[in-house]
Formats: structure tokens, sequence, C-alpha cells
């Protein structure tokens, strides 16, 4: 996303009218794509008429490298499949630079617009919207750093001290104009949508030195170097983008395993998910390290895949489990620390499954014990107890945090539970009674045993306690 | 020992060799040959994955620059000192292996050098830039040549394959922007060691993708195969019956000519075809016996809706569709030869003999091909 098109935002993605809706609102964005297409037609006649033309042989070559990586961006919001168009554009600046052609950078920008499903659809607002977008902000990347760096000879670490700035004027043309086109079409505010968009703003940074080295070497030894600088630099991102593609794939998968389980017992649904977010906030409290969050989140996501061995009406059923019926229902555990197990990735976490995951023992050495488990099993403690089930309302959120707080040190690891606690707390969440999101089960018992969450499996006795 | 121990050992020890020789020798050309001779070693250690390709290591775009920064000598005194450096620190699999691997960079390198020093004395004009970029780009594609040779040698085995090839593209474009910027050609000056180490970030970022990408793929296998025992845990299935369909699947649709993704859907609706069938009721609570067509629609209801959309289509009751009438017929296969290649012959002439409605004469001619023929069934 090195450069935002209006291909990488939500509002303007492959069909703008799902979201543009108000006639009113499709009026704007066409009368800004229209309006902005006639500024830069006006702007690149003048700068023609008023000369030098920039040469044929770097134009082209920029310009069919700037179109085709634009239309490689293969899944866009993501850091690193970003287009490499800054650096095109910032190698453009330089290469014309003894020549002083505005024109060059311009055209090599708006060649950005040409991305081929846009050509198919014949989406002309979209065509001429990134055309005149990113043949502006080219247009005020070069203004600022021919200002700065003047033209004849430079050394090159002027040049890379320049394009900071140029790279800034670069960026700020381009998301504001984004910002703009996007706030028309949704009616959003503006500066939400700056704020949301400048976040990426750093990654143009790298991109924009590689331009400089780009427009160097360039000079320097001809057009023969460029497919040699650009060709690597595209096969590393075709990369990342199939391992965001096969990510992407892994997750469906993970999905089908959830609904294979919601399908089966509608009362969890996204029990999975809210405990991957409580997993998530607890992890970020204790400091654990961002390679092992994925982990967790997976485990989070997957804790209960051995209930699909469990039959429905178990499940499902109200009352109390008899001795048989609660075997039964226990071997999901068995059958969670299995399927856990044989997932490499997910192996050293395998005991979030089980409710021996909860059971808090401390002990000497702390690296053989991963603390995943036990973030998993308060999170599903939590979540079982602020949900409804088939077998009982749902308790307020501050009976589950007094349950959790009593069974801290016993079941439950204290420094996780008062993780959970805090982390909702500073975050205002609350959860539970009413709150929750399936508040349809108005027929729900308000007590009662059942087998749904692992904090709920202890044949009950005096009914008001859930979690054991 | 991890990489990023021997990353460190190996930069350590360059910086080190490197200011020595400085030292020693102030403004010589050794300093930088060095620091070469340590990025080969690096390289060694940076290898990239790229789905079914061999490994190919980042050190060949580095024996490049050396090819351009060295005499002939010089390039084989640091080339055979990086050689040995990384033979030690190599990630110990047989000593035979490491040797195997050291002889193949040996004569990758060399010959590499040779195309590299024959092109350039043959050009009329050995400064133009395109003849210099002709002969790196040779040197790389030698390099890997030899690499890809001794692979086939060990595995006695002739095979050659485009996939995951835009890594040897990435890697071959690299070593000649390094080298010539290293140098410069024609009076042009060059950037030195800068270039190599600009150069190679590109390489790094597509190194540390291809890994991201080889284990994510590899969760996401194993995923999808410890869902598909889930049925098996759960005494719906015969134990193996997933795994079996899902191979029996993959060899008739390569037999009939589906493509890769057609496959990979395949496989992915075998393993989990019966998926749906654990969110049914129980016969004995819903009084009426399962009937295999619900649990196929169950599992395809599932998987459209968390969209795997063409594997859900080919795991639909009504599938109409070549994958479909391919899955039906391998499960079909697998209840009557009770997973034992004993019963293999026995369970295709009851398919045979069934109605003529019930299973496609296309899938059935591929299976009285791929079971009973000489194919044994090829994993994907």
């Amino acid at each position: 996303m090195c450069d935002h098109g209006a291909e990488d935002l939500p509002p303007l993605a492959d069909h703008p009218e799902d979201r543009v809706h108000e006639p009113n609102q499709q009026a704007r964005v066409t009368a800004l794509c229209a309006g902005l297409g006639i500024a830069a037609t006006a702007t690149a006649v003048a700068l023609g008429a008023r000369g030098p033309w920039p040469v044929l042989l770097p134009l082209l070559t920029l310009a069919v490298l700037h179109a085709f990586s634009e239309s490689q961006i293969a899944i866009p919001h993501d850091q690193l499949a970003s287009s490499a168009g800054v650096m095109l554009c910032m190698g453009a600046m330089v290469v014309f630079r003894d020549s002083e052609s505005y024109l060059g950078p311009m055209l090599v920008g708006a060649a950005g617009c040409l991305n081929i499903p846009h050509l198919m659809g014949w989406e002309w607002r979209k065509l001429l919207f990134n055309a005149s977008m990113f043949a502006f902000a080219a247009l005020a990347g070069t203004s600022v750093l021919w200002f700065i760096v003047g033209s004849g000879h430079a050394p090159p670490a002027e040049l890379l001290l320049a394009s900071l700035p140029a790279a800034l004027a670069y960026a700020v043309v381009n998301l504001v104009l984004v910002a703009l086109v996007i706030a028309l079409a949704t009616g959003q505010r503006l500066l939400a949508m700056i704020g949301l968009v400048s976040k990426e703003y750093l990654i143009y940074l790298p991109f924009a030195f590689l331009g400089v080295f780009l427009g160097e070497l360039y000079l320097e030894y001809g057009v023969v170097l460029v497919p040699l600088f650009v060709v690597p630099i595209l096969v590393a991102r075709q990369a990342y983008s199939a391992y965001l593609a096969e990510k992407e794939q892994h997750e469906a998968t993970v999905r089908i395993l959830i609904g294979a389980l919601e399908a089966k017992d509608p009362y969890t649904a996204g029990h999975a998910e809210r405990v991957a977010t409580y997993v998530h906030y607890i992890g970020i409290e204790l400091g654990v390290p961002a390679s092992r969050l994925e982990r967790l989140r997976l485990a989070a996501l997957m804790h209960d895949v051995g209930k699909l061995v469990v039959p429905n009406h178990l499940l499902n059923k109200p009352g109390k489990l008899t001795a048989e019926e609660f075997t039964q229902v226990r071997r999901h555990e068995e059958v969670s620390f299995e399927i856990l197990t044989r997932i490499d990735f997910l192996a050293p976490v395998a005991r979030s499954a089980t409710t021996k995951a909860g059971e808090f023992a401390p002990v000497a050495d702390e690296r053989d014990q991963p603390i995943e488990p036990h973030i998993v099993a308060v999170a599903d403690a939590y979540d079982a107890m602020t949900s409804t089930r088939s077998y009982r309302k749902a308790l307020t959120q501050e009976i589950a945090f007094t349950e959790l707080q009593q069974n801290a040190g016993k079941q439950f690891d204290p420094r996780v539970v008062d993780a959970l606690i805090s982390a909702l707390r500073r975050r205002g969440e609350v959860h539970g009674r009413g709150h929750e999101a399936a508040v349809h089960h108005e027929d729900a018992p308000e007590a009662g045993t059942g087998s749904a969450g692992l904090g709920d499996l202890m044949p009950d006795t005096d009914g008001s306690k859930v979690a054991r | 020992m991890t990489r990023a121990s021997r990353v460190l050992i190996v930069a350590a020890l360059g910086a080190l060799a490197a200011a020595v020789t400085q030292v020693l020798d102030p403004g010589g050309p050794w300093s930088a040959l060095v620091v070469l001779g340590a990025a080969i070693v690096l390289g060694e250690f940076f290898l990239l994955r790229p789905g079914r390709r061999a490994p190919l290591p980042l050190s060949f775009a580095f024996v490049m620059v050396l090819m351009r920064a060295a005499s002939s000598g010089d390039f084989a005194l640091v080339l055979l000192g990086a050689l040995a450096v990384a033979f030690v620190l190599r990630p110990a699999r047989s000593m035979s292996a490491r040797l195997v691997t050291t002889a193949s960079r040996l004569v990758g390198a060399a010959a590499a050098l040779g195309v590299y020093l024959l092109i350039l004395e043959l050009a009329l004009r050995p400064d133009e830039i395109g003849v210099v970029l002709l002969a790196l780009g040779a040197a790389g594609v030698v390099q890997i040549g030899v690499d890809d040779a001794a692979r086939m040698l060990r595995a006695r085995h002739l095979s050659w394959s485009i996939d995951g090839r835009l890594a040897d593209l990435a890697l071959v474009t690299s070593g000649m922007l390094m080298s010539v910027a290293y140098r410069g050609t024609d009076g042009t000056e060059g950037m030195g060691l800068w270039a190599p180490l600009l150069f190679s970030i590109p390489l790094l970022a597509a190194w540390y993708s291809y890994k991201r990408l080889a284990s994510i793929r590899r969760t996401h296998e194993q995923t999808i195969t410890a869902l598909s025992v889930v049925p098996e845990l759960a005494g719906l299935a015969r134990s193996g019956h997933a795994e079996r369909v899902a191979d029996l699947s993959v060899a008739l649709g390569d037999d009939l000519g589906l493509g890769r993704h057609e496959l990979e859907y395949l496989r992915t609706a075998a393993l989990l075809h019966h998926l749906g069938h654990l969110c049914l009721d129980d016969p004995e609570v819903r009084g009426v016996p399962i009937q295999p067509s619900e649990v196929s629609d169950k599992g395809a209801e599932i998987l459209r809706r968390t969209g795997y959309l063409s594997a859900g289509d080919l795991l639909a009751s009504d599938s109409a569709s070549l994958g479909g009438q391919i899955l039906r017929v391998a499960s079909a296969f697998d209840e009557l030869s009770v997973g034992d290649a004993a019963f293999a012959d026995a369970a295709v002439e009851a398919l045979f003999s069934g109605p003529g409605y019930v299973y496609d004469a296309r899938v059935l001619g591929a299976l009285e091909r791929v079971v009973i023929g000489t194919a044994v069934p090829a994993r994907f």
C-alpha cells in the first residue's frame, strides 16, 4: 500500500456502488474525480507547452513499471504487499531532474492508474481519480525535491536526504486526496479518514530511498539496470502476497471448524472469537511477544475442536448429565488435545484445550510451563460465564470477575486473572447479562449444569456457581 | 546452533578479519574481499525456499560480486576460505551431505567464474555494460544449474520444474545488480560494498516471505488433516478413511486431467467430506437414520458458509461436477474395500455392477486404471 490507489481502501473497493448509497454522495464523488481530472490535464498541458518534454525511453520504462506494479497489488491493506509506486515516482524525480521536465514524473505517476481490473470493468471514475491523484502526488514530490537539490550534479547523500521531504509531499497529496474521496463517498469525516490512512506513511520512506538509487543507477548505467532493480522487489512482494493468501486460506479452514461447532451448538455462536479477543487482551497485558500472540489466538479459536465429537443432544442438554453422559462429554478434551498436538505450530500449547490447563500449579521452572494454556483457560471461563448457554442465562461481569478472583491461585493463574480484569476495565468493556450478543435466548434457564463451556463441566450441586 | 548464533559468529569473525586486513594493508582491496567472503558464508544460511522448489542460497549472488571484485587467484582464495567456514558452521546433517554440498558449491563457483571470464574474453568490448551483465547473468545461471544438477545426481532422478523459479530470477538479477554497482563499468564509479548491502534487502524480504509462507502452509495442511480425523475419532468413520479418500480422489482427478487448483479443492473436500456428519443429531435421538446425502449437504453448507465455495460445491450431494463425482466414487470405494488393498478388486467390481446412474462412467474408468492398473495412488 505504498501508494494508496482508490483500490486500497474499502469504500471505493471493487463495487463502489455498494458503498455509495446516496445519489448525492455519488454525484459528489463523480464531481471530485472529474474536477481532479480536469485540473491534472490542465496542469499537464501547461507544463507540456512550457517544455521541455521528457525523454521518451525513461518515461516509458518507468511508466510501464509503475502501471505494472500498481496492477500487482494482490492484497491491499498490508504493509509489505505494498506497491512499489513511490519508488518508481521517486526514480522519475531523480531521472528527469537534469532536463527539468516536470511532465516526466507527472506522467510516470499517472501511469499508476492503469490497473487491469479497473480497465476491464471500465471504471472510469477510479481510473481518472487515480491518474490525477498520482500525477499530482508525483508533481508535489518533484517540486520539493528539485527545490531542495536544484539542478546539476548533486552528491547521492544530498539526494537521499532531500528524498525525505519529497516523499512526505508525495504522501500528503496521496493521502489527503484518497481520504477526501473516501470521506465524500461514505459521508465520514475527512480528518478521521486522514488519521486512518496516514498511519501507513512510514512505509514510504524505504521505498523513497530505493527510488533515489533507482534514479541514480539509471542515470549512470542506462535503462538496462532498471529491470534488475525492480524484479527482485516485485518477486519479494509476490512472495509476501502468496503468504498472505495462504494465511487467508488457513483462516478460512479455522472458520470451517468454528462453523461446524456452531452448527452443533448455536448457543456457542461467537464463543471462539470472543475467547480469541480476551486472550489477545490478556496476552498484550502480560507482554506476550507478538510471535506468540498469533499462536495464542489460534489456540483460542480451536480450543473447543473436540466438541465436534460430542453428540448434539448432550451438548445442548438443559438438565443435568448422567455419569455416563458426563464421561462422554469429557472425552472432548482428549480429542481437542489430540487435534492440537497434530498441528506443530499449536502443539506446545495443546494443553489449552484441557481443563488441566486451568489448574494452576506454581512451578519452580516457569520456562517449562507455557502461560498460553492458562490464558485460554481464564478467557474461556470468563466467556462461558458471561454468555447465555442452553442451561443457564449469562452471569454479570462482576459475578464473573469475583468467581475468577476467588479461584485465582487454585484453578486459575492469578496473573492471568488480574490481566484480564484490568484489560477489560481499562477498555471499559462490559460483558454478561444483558450485554452478550445473543440476547434472544430468553427461554434459557437461570442456572443449571451443562456441557458447553470448559469451566462448566463439573456436575454441579448448588446451581449458583458455574465455573469451577 | 541456531541461525542467529551462526550469523552472529560469522558477522563478528568477518568484522574482525576485515579490521585486521585494514590495519595490515591500509587502503588495499583485502578488507572488502574479506567482507564479501563473510557475505558468502552468511548467504549459505539464508535459503530461499519457494514452495516446491529446492532451497536456493543467497550466497550465489555474493559469489557473483566476488567475481567482479577479485582477480581469479584472490577469488579462489576467498571462496575456499568462505566455504571452509560455511562447512564448519553448516547446520549439520551427515558429514557426507555437507561434503557434497560444499563440493557442488565449489564446482558451481568455478564453472561460473569460467563462463564469466570466457564471455568477457570473447567479447569485443568487455567493458560494455551489456557484455558485463550477460557474463554475470550467465555466471548466476551456471551456479543454479550446477546446484540443480548436483541435486539430481544425488537423487539419481532427472527432474526439472518451473515451480518457484521466480526466486531464481530475483537472485540472479540481484546478483547482477550488486556486481555491476559494486565496481561500475566503463569508467563509471562503483558503490563498493554498499551495493551488496543495499541490494540484498529485497532478497532478504523474499527470504522472509518464503519462510512465513512455508510455515503457514504447513500449519494449514496440518489443520485440515487434523480436522479430517475428527469423524474418525468420533467413531463415525474408519480410521484413515479421510486420508485414503483424499489420496484416491487426487489420483483419480489427476488421471482425469484436473488442474492443480481443482486438485487442491478436491483434496480439501475429500479430507473434510465427513465433517457434516458431526453436526447432525444422533439417529437414536431423531429416530431416522442418517442419509449419506445429508452428511454431504451439511458439510457442503459449512464449507460454503466459511468461504470454501469451490470445495463446498464439490461436496454437495447434487454436485454434477467431475470433482464431485470423483469424491463420491472414492468414498464409496473406500467404504467397500474397507481400506484394505486385498478387497480392491472386489470393490471396483461392485461399483461397476451398480446401476449406471449412480456413479460416473469416466470416474469408474479412472478408478479401474488407478486401482487395478499399475499406478499406485500418487500422493499430492
